[in-house]
């Protein structure tokens, strides 16, 4: 037994004193590379030097304070104007923690939504869906407010020069998050007497709703959860102010048309369409406090 | 012999380790060029002003050993470089491959595959083509989105669409930014351009309203672009970049209303709306870009 354990203990010592010898050589072998990067600096004015000098610190242990206006971009039915504001502090100068918050002052019916209004046509087979084709605006479904809480992370920054006379620091904004959103759909409804062959509707405050035309004005309102991630590029002005422009998607589902989607006869949350909500933000930062710092 | 072959094993990962640690003592460390290099610059310091020295001439011998000058200003301890434009455009040909699909057609996706090309002639300014082809053969209406039957049945509503096959534009670039973004200890050049032009575009309506009637040529549309894009150098002659482009073309649909039989119903002037409409195709282009040719000279002045 002990024979065995002196054998073995020679090979496990003769294996680890190898893998130390590897170690040490593939160590010395990356010192080496790190110390032959180094001989390629040394003789320029910049040896040793590190990467940027006088950084200037935008977000490091610093309050952002974000007015925005914001508009959704590839709706269906309707865009949205969103007016909002967004506060994030930084930990470090790549990475901090935001919510933001925005309410939708307007919607813009798009071109489909207009051209149903005005040529849509209304049939027992489609009465349902549109009632009425007036009154389609009102029946499509929206997102009233928007809020979130986001994770910020800043890998790329710069500088910037603007036709070669202004210069400027810039950064790109990565963040993921949830998004906790208002939505505002057409209410549940049965279309009566059977799918396809729709003369009234029945739905909570009216159960024979001639030519389902107060059903199509009857909304409902929800919140739903999304997750929420995007883009933000920003540039600094002063100390204390800057840009960005910032781009944030939230995929999540709702009723977009107020349709029956699913073809069942009646309007309900099996109606919801995945969407891929997104919306393009312009935004003026403030920066707390208003001085900026400097590394060495 | 099972110790020899142990012994063998060892010293063959030692002579591994061995050279690195050789090639280790071979190079120069920084604190031995800075000794080598401090132990002039001290010398010269004690030397003083060379130009006050050579203006006394001898005189000061005359009078025995003087007291050296003290130094009117002090030699500044940091030199600070400012690093080159990266990489230069003037005079090179930029050939830049590219996907592009379009942001705002519901209907209808389009993917596209595009080449451009560029000649700058000042750094900031160039003159090109660029060229994107759509018609990959792909039936229009199997790679429709579920939208277009959507708005049919729940609508009565039949919507016009065009296929698109190809454009080609002429167009010049103008780059007004540039700068570099640090990601971690690399620096990386990037610029942002503006771009436009003036060129065609080919399309062909799909018939939807009477398909057993109506069939369409493809017809040329004079088209116009604008755009932003990113440019991230990854070498000096090799780029990624990025744009968003909006290509406008004045373009004829297929008109929603069917002539009754026998009353111009086959009579293909009347099978398209008598109206333009406007379309905006506005896409995501990606790709890389290759600057020919991959080397160029800086011009600095005497």
């Amino acid at each position: 037994m002990m024979m065995l354990a002196k054998q073995t203990l020679s090979r496990i010592s003769l294996v680890a004193a190898l893998a130390l010898c590897l170690l040490l050589g593939d160590g010395l072998r990356s010192g080496v590379s790190s110390a032959g990067a180094q001989d390629v600096h040394l003789s320029g004015p910049l040896a040793a030097a590190p990467a940027v000098k006088k950084l200037r610190l935008w977000r490091d242990m610093r309050l952002h304070v974000e007015p925005f206006f914001a508009f959704t971009i590839g709706d269906e039915y309707s865009k949205s104007l969103i007016v909002g504001g967004e506060l994030r502090f930084h930990f470090l100068d790549w990475l901090g923690i935001g919510g933001w918050g925005g309410y939708s002052v307007a919607k813009l019916d798009t071109n489909l939504a207009k051209e149903i209004r005005s040529k849509g046509v209304t049939r027992n087979a489609n009465r349902l869906d549109l009632p009425n084709r007036e009154n389609f605006p009102d029946q499509t479904g929206r997102v009233n407010w928007w809020s979130g809480v986001e994770l910020h992370f800043v890998p790329f920054r710069g500088k910037l020069a603007m036709f070669q006379k202004v210069f400027f620091d810039a950064d790109l904004d990565f963040f993921v998050g949830a998004a906790f959103v208002g939505i505002e759909e057409r209410a549940d409804a049965v279309g009566r007497p059977s799918p396809g062959d729709v003369a009234f509707c029945e739905f909570a405050g009216n159960a024979m709703d001639a030519g389902c035309l107060e059903s199509q004005l009857a909304r409902s309102k929800r919140t739903a959860i999304a997750p929420s991630f995007g883009i933000a590029f920003s540039a600094f002005f002063q100390d204390f102010l800057g840009v960005s422009f910032r781009w944030r998607g939230i995929p999540f589902s709702y009723n977009t048309g107020g349709t029956d989607n699913n073809n069942d006869g009646q309007i309900d949350s099996n109606d919801r369409l995945k969407q891929f909500n997104s919306m393009f933000t312009i935004g003026l930062i403030f920066v707390l406090p208003p001085k900026t710092k400097t590394t060495d | 012999m099972r110790d020899f072959g142990g012994i063998a094993l060892l010293m063959a990962a030692l002579l591994t380790a061995f050279p690195t640690a050789t090639q280790a003592q071979m190079e120069f460390s920084l604190d031995e060029v800075d000794e080598a290099e401090a132990e002039p610059a001290k010398r010269s310091e004690s030397q003083g002003d060379l130009i006050e020295e050579l203006a006394a001439g001898d005189g000061d011998t005359a009078d025995g050993p003087a007291e050296p000058e003290p130094q009117r200003e002090e030699i500044a301890e940091e030199i600070y470089a400012v690093q080159q434009i990266y990489a230069l455009r003037l005079k090179r040909l930029e050939l830049a491959p590219s996907i592009a699909f379009t942001l705002n057609d519901p209907y209808l996706p389009h993917y596209g595959l595009g080449l451009a090309l560029n000649y700058w002639f000042t750094n900031v300014l160039s003159l090109g083509l660029n060229f994107i082809w759509y018609d990959w053969g792909i039936d229009p209406l199997e790679r429709g989105t579920n939208i277009v039957p959507r708005i049919q049945n729940q609508f009565r509503l039949g919507v016009p669409i065009n296929d698109w096959q190809t454009g080609l534009w002429v167009n010049f670039t103008y780059v007004p930014f540039y700068g570099k973004f640090k990601v971690r200890k690399k620096i990386f050049q990037w610029d942002s351009y503006l771009v436009g032009g003036v060129g065609f575009m080919r399309t062909q309506p799909i018939p939807v309203f009477d398909p057993a009637v109506r069939s369409f040529d493809w017809q040329t549309n004079v088209a116009f672009n604008v755009g932003i894009g990113l440019r991230i150098f990854l070498t000096r002659y090799l780029t990624f970049f990025t744009e968003f482009r909006a290509y406008m073309w004045p373009d004829q649909f297929e008109n929603v209303d069917v002539a009754p039989e026998g009353a111009g119903r086959n009579d293909p002037a009347t099978w398209l709306q008598s109206e333009s409409a406007f379309v905006a195709n506005t896409s995501i282009q990606i790709g890389f870009t290759l600057f020919l040719p991959v080397k160029f000279e800086y011009r600095l002045p005497k």
